[in-house]
């Protein structure tokens, strides 16, 4: 069994949490999800991440039973469900609320159900909806999943291919993307551009990775997202 | 809250704190980190030169990046043209990375990336 059949079938597990309207898959999964019949080739960890606005937490829990089938909450780890059937991938619930500060986080207490709020994912826009062997998801737009990778911190092996899978959100980028993610860089505050372009050069720096994409072609491009990040002045570093 | 949540919040806000520091220190010796990788992040390719030859590079009108001084031991950093280091026999190619080649050199000479169309 591959990889992408394991997220396939985790994906249609899951279905009837996923085909909520505001739902979205966020994470590492997204560029993988986004490849040509969802090809699934870049080396990522096993689970798949779960975007749960707050205001449908209420919605999503009522769908929870569902999931019971194939998923069983992890009791180390409220946010992560894990699978029953190897065949299948680590869930992890987050929470997402457009009105949180992208540096700051929560906890949304629920008996059942708590998830983690993490501001960054208050960048994330509602994308297209692809059809996945029958389930139909949502995926966010390029620019705010973009944008939600470079705010955050990253450190470590997990780091440097996080900042890899903003390289593949960023190749497959077109100009209107990166018009939207110009816009939204713009209004963030001065600490979290930095981070931003932080990121960037580290993107810039790291070694290829097996089954990631390779930064060094794209250092270029890379370079010159830098330099129109930086247009207009020392107000906007 | 579930342990779990409250260690990790607590670790999210710890690293929040970091940042913020990071950031307040950008300006000064904390941010060096950041504005070589700035510089490294415009260079297509870097080489190893000799010393006299970065002093040759500087009198011909090369500016130093100011951040080589920044750096103990400090480094002499020039961008210069590919055209122009070719003609440096001894130039030493190593990669635009933070690794121990270009770390360990005290002269580094920068190519700006190629440009076509």
């Amino acid at each position: 069994m591959t990889f992408r059949d394991r997220l396939v079938a985790t994906i249609q597990a899951a279905r009837s949490v996923l085909e909520d309207p505001g739902v979205l898959i966020v994470g590492s999964e997204v560029p993988n999800l986004l490849e040509p019949g969802a090809a699934s080739t870049l080396v990522v960890s096993q689970d798949l991440d779960i975007g749960i606005p707050v205001d449908c937490h209420a919605a999503v829990k009522r769908r929870l039973p569902e999931l019971i089938v194939h998923f069983r909450p992890s009791p180390d780890e409220p946010s992560v469900w894990t699978p029953r059937s190897s065949g299948l991938l680590e869930v992890n619930f987050v929470g997402m609320d457009p009105k949180q500060d992208p540096a700051d986080a929560y906890v949304l207490e629920d008996d059942q159900f708590p998830l983690l709020v993490f501001g960054a994912l208050s960048l994330v826009v509602p994308g297209v909806e692809i059809d996945i062997a029958g389930t139909r998801i949502r995926v966010p737009r390029p620019a705010g999943l973009l944008l939600e990778k470079l705010v955050t911190d990253r450190t470590g092996e997990k780091g440097d291919r996080d900042l890899l899978v903003a390289l593949g959100l960023l190749m497959a980028a077109g100009p209107a993307d990166l018009d939207e993610l110009d816009g939204a860089y713009r209004r963030l505050r001065p600490e979290l551009r930095h981070t931003v372009r932080s990121n960037l050069t580290l993107l810039s720096l790291i070694e290829a990775r097996t089954g990631m994409p390779d930064p060094r072609p794209r250092r270029a491009d890379v370079a010159a997202l830098l330099r129109r990040l930086e247009t207009g002045g020392e107000g906007l570093r | 809250m579930s342990p779990v949540f409250e260690r990790r919040i607590r670790e999210h806000r710890a690293r929040m704190l970091v940042r913020s520091l990071d950031y307040r220190q950008r300006r000064h010796a904390r941010g060096v980190w950041f504005r070589l990788r700035r510089v490294l992040a415009e260079a297509g390719a870097a080489f190893v030169i000799p010393e006299d030859e970065a002093r040759t590079l500087i009198a011909e009108g090369h500016r130093p990046e100011p951040v080589g001084q920044e750096l103990e031991p400090p480094k002499l950093i020039v961008m210069a043209s590919s055209a122009r280091i070719a003609q440096i026999a001894s130039a030493q190619p190593v990669p635009v990375r933070l690794g121990g080649e270009l770390l360990a050199a005290t002269c580094l000479a920068l190519t700006p990336f190629e440009t076509t169309g």
